[in-house]
């Protein structure tokens, strides 16, 4: 079920009904919410819900064996069952197809002539999402960092949550599970806040990512021809506000959401697009996938413990992982291998030629730091590497004769999109839209919330999926 | 911060200007109407898999959506007509979804646009690709796609400025296409005339021409230009004997099962019927076509009362003209014996 449906509105007046009416108690609650979330995954497709029991039992049968095993073999044991089926799950479901291509490719390398039909399989909505989240409730049993959870619905609702389920935040056991322990109710104000908060997220969705950048950005990366520079340019700024926008506009209604059930999930993104380099910028964007990321796969491999050489080849391979992590194809890898190449020549930089960020090259720093995440983003819409190598030739205009396939008015359109976007990253930067909201007049409030609202409605969409579900 | 005031002002804002935006459409002449999509089309194609004697299947483009008139249709000959033609494509891929996937064997109406039925089988080409991707919908469609396509029937019935189309000619109202035609200009490309809308569909997709374009020549006028723009453009040349090739042995397998396969060409009138006329002759298209498939078919030529009917975009009937097409087409089929399956009580 997508937020950005009639669907979705119905269901959520029935969960809210449910949920704030006196009929259950805190437990049949949580019961409610638990069939709740299998119902939201379910009417996308319902034996694919099999697949998060399967990721439920098997953790919580593992968290709980780890809460009371104390030979070491065996709680290396029951960590390594939770990784084998979650990231079984992974490499079948998401990554089969891709393994299979290269395995052909190599082989023919080689000279063996070996075909493989693809095996065209469904990939599960928000796969790489949950699967994390609940490996990440074994890893830290393992480590004995958390607590195991009091109940088995406690954990499935954990693994489960619909607001979060497909496309994150993923949120730690610790930062969830304890919340749904107590019985929680939405204050007056938490409530409107969070319906506010669902009505931002729409609006980046509905209208900023799919009514006026999406067609942009589609129409030039599936121009299959080389473009003019300034086409070029504008399809890869298109394709970067349409994505912050569809998937910042996702947390926001998942924050905004769990917020009226007045259960609290955590910041995903702060104003990415004025980061002050590429260290900052993973402070700011998807920061609970590279939170993640750097607490299970960057710390792990040896983080900044063991020489700068050991620190950069484990930043590349955090990185490099990354990119897989968000698609089955080499030009994800690419994207997270330039992102990985940029964090070690900014750490160069700080190391080598260290200079002090003032108010004055702030914003000169962000705009640079802007533009090469833009060049990251090609790699990342592309399918082909063929496209992504001439929009890139194209972009620093070594393609003189490219074709023009954008109107004047697509042009300013998204140039107009993309600055208000990057001026108010940089004003909002070391703020939050609560802080904002505090110091802004009830009336303005109101009227900018209604401006969203009416701009949601007249702009109907057609249900366009998350970009982000695909991961 | 008073948020409650803020929800207060937000609300009572929001649904003034909703109302306002819909009063100001309708008093610019729209109306509340059901939008054709791919969950009409899917509706329409689920009746196949449990289909009755005398259900009646018609394929094809728009011409034969907009002239077979499906009320006529039923009172006339006691048939269950299923409404699968798909504007602007070819049923080959529909064609072959009911040959390959069904069991039907009762009658199969194919409405023939030679612009559409001959230009190619190259799955990719836009005419295959808009009939494949309501295929794909049809046995894809998730259980949350139908319950919003449920939701959205009501508020398509009493909203004007509710669109609910998957094709840039259905949705002349929404932001993205009134931000679309507000400066268009010639560095991209040339600029399409705006396509206004002109069709009234039911739930089970029975199209009728909207009485606008039939008595307002202006707004006529505005399809012939998107018409004139699009028969003018560089296209390639049909892929006649492909066509022929991969209908024709549809056409074998759907009768071999005993199922009663007939053609209709439908008319088309002014630039329309000079580009078919002379970009796909007769003798060596629609002939071929019915010879080789072993159909029954009706063209409109053929028939001095179709001569002279209104077709005020050159491409689809008028209401009055398209209920007669089809009384007329029945009766001539009745006595021709082409109908088997139609219940005389």
């Amino acid at each position: 079920m997508l937020f950005n449906s009639l669907s979705f509105v119905v269901f959520l007046v029935i969960v809210l009904a449910l949920y704030y009416l006196k009929l259950f108690s805190w437990t049949g609650k949580k019961r409610m919410l638990l069939l709740a979330s299998y119902v939201f995954y379910g009417l996308w497709n319902p034996p694919l819900v099999i697949l998060l029991w399967i990721s439920t039992v098997v953790d919580w049968t593992a968290g709980k064996k780890l809460a009371v095993e104390e030979n070491q073999k065996k709680r290396k044991m029951w960590l390594m069952l939770s990784m084998f089926v979650n990231l079984g799950f992974l490499a079948f479901f998401k990554y089969g197809d891709f393994i299979l291509e290269n395995f052909v490719a190599l082989m023919n390398a080689f000279g063996v002539d070996f075909q493989a039909r693809p095996m065209d399989i469904i990939l599960p909505m928000g796969i790489s999402f949950y699967t994390f989240q609940t490996m990440s409730y074994t890893i830290d049993m393992y480590k004995r960092k958390i607590e195991p959870a009091r109940t088995f619905l406690d954990f499935a609702l954990y693994v489960t949550f619909f607001p979060q389920l497909v496309a994150g935040p993923i949120v730690r056991a610790k930062e969830l599970i304890s919340q749904f322990y107590e019985e929680k109710k939405a204050t007056t104000n938490q409530f409107i806040w969070g319906l506010f908060l669902l009505t931002i997220g729409l609006f980046q969705k509905v209208v900023m990512a799919d009514t006026l950048l999406a067609d942009t950005s589609d129409t030039v990366f599936g121009a299959g021809k080389i473009l003019n520079g300034v086409d070029a340019w504008i399809g890869t700024i298109a394709f970067s506000g349409q994505i912050f926008f569809d998937f910042a506009g996702y947390s926001t209604c998942a924050i905004g959401i769990a917020l009226m059930l007045g259960i609290i999930l955590p910041d995903n993104f702060r104003y990415p697009y004025a980061s002050l380099g590429f260290s900052d910028l993973w402070k700011r964007w998807h920061i609970s996938l590279s939170s993640w990321l750097k607490d299970y796969l960057y710390i792990p491999l040896g983080g900044n413990r063991h020489g700068i050489t050991r620190m950069y080849v484990a930043l590349m391979l955090t990185m490099f992982l990354g990119g897989l992590w968000h698609g089955a194809a080499w030009t994800f890898i690419v994207w997270g291998g330039l992102h990985g190449t940029y964090l070690i020549l900014e750490r160069l930089q700080q190391q080598y030629l260290p200079f002090k960020i003032t108010k004055w090259n702030g914003i000169f720093l962000a705009f640079i730091t802007f533009s090469c995440v833009n060049i990251t983003w090609v790699f990342f819409r592309a399918r082909e590497f063929e496209t992504a190598w001439n929009m890139i030739k194209s972009m620093f205009y070594l393609n003189q004769d490219g074709a023009k396939i954008l109107q004047s008015f697509d042009i300013m359109k998204v140039s107009i999109v993309i600055s208000l976007l990057f001026l108010c990253h940089w004003i909002m930067r070391n703020t939050s839209m609560k802080e904002v909201s505090l110091k802004t007049p009830t009336w303005v409030l109101g009227v900018v919330w209604a401006i969203m609202f009416f701009l949601i409605v007249i702009a109907q969409g057609s249900g366009e999926q998350f970009i982000y579900f695909q991961f | 911060m008073q948020l409650k005031q803020s929800l207060i002002i937000a609300v009572t804002i929001g649904f003034l200007s909703v109302t306002a935006w819909e009063l100001y459409w309708r008093s610019q002449g729209h109306h509340p109407n059901i939008d054709d999509n791919k969950n009409l089309w899917a509706n329409q194609r689920a009746k196949l898999e449990n289909s009755q004697e005398n259900t009646v299947a018609i394929i094809g483009s728009s011409r034969i959506l907009y002239d077979l008139q499906l009320d006529i249709w039923k009172t006339e000959t006691n048939t269950d007509p299923v409404m699968l033609a798909t504007q602007g494509a070819s049923p080959i891929p529909v064609f072959k979804d009911i040959v390959d996937n069904t069991d039907f064997s009762g009658t199969l109406l194919v409405g023939v646009t030679p612009p559409l039925l001959f230009a190619t089988t190259y799955p990719e080409a836009e005419f295959m690709k808009r009939s494949q991707t309501l295929v794909d919908y049809y046995y894809n469609r998730t259980y949350a796609q139908r319950i919003n396509h449920k939701l959205s029937v009501p508020l398509q019935k009493s909203l004007a400025f509710i669109r609910d189309g998957d094709e840039n000619w259905d949705s002349d109202v929404d932001l993205k296409t009134l931000l679309k035609n507000l400066n268009p200009d010639e560095r991209g490309g040339p600029i399409y005339p705006p396509f206004n809308n002109f069709e009234d569909i039911t739930l089970e997709r029975h199209m009728k021409m909207t009485k606008r374009m039939e008595n307002d020549t202006a707004y006529a006028n505005t399809v012939k230009k998107v018409w004139t723009a699009i028969l003018s453009g560089d296209h390639p040349p049909p892929d006649k004997d492909g066509t022929i090739a991969a209908f024709s042995e549809l056409a074998k397998k759907f009768k071999a099962r005993g199922g009663n396969l007939i053609l209709i060409r439908c008319p088309s009138s002014g630039l329309f019927q000079m580009v078919e006329s002379k970009g796909f002759p007769r003798e060596a298209f629609w002939n071929v076509l019915v010879e080789q498939s072993g159909a029954k078919a009706y063209n409109y030529l053929d028939y001095p009362q179709f001569q002279n009917l209104f077709l005020p975009e050159w491409s689809h009937l008028a209401l009055k003209d398209a209920q007669f097409f089809t009384r007329e087409l029945i009766k001539i089929m009745k006595s021709d014996g082409a109908l088997t399956n139609y219940n005389t009580n």
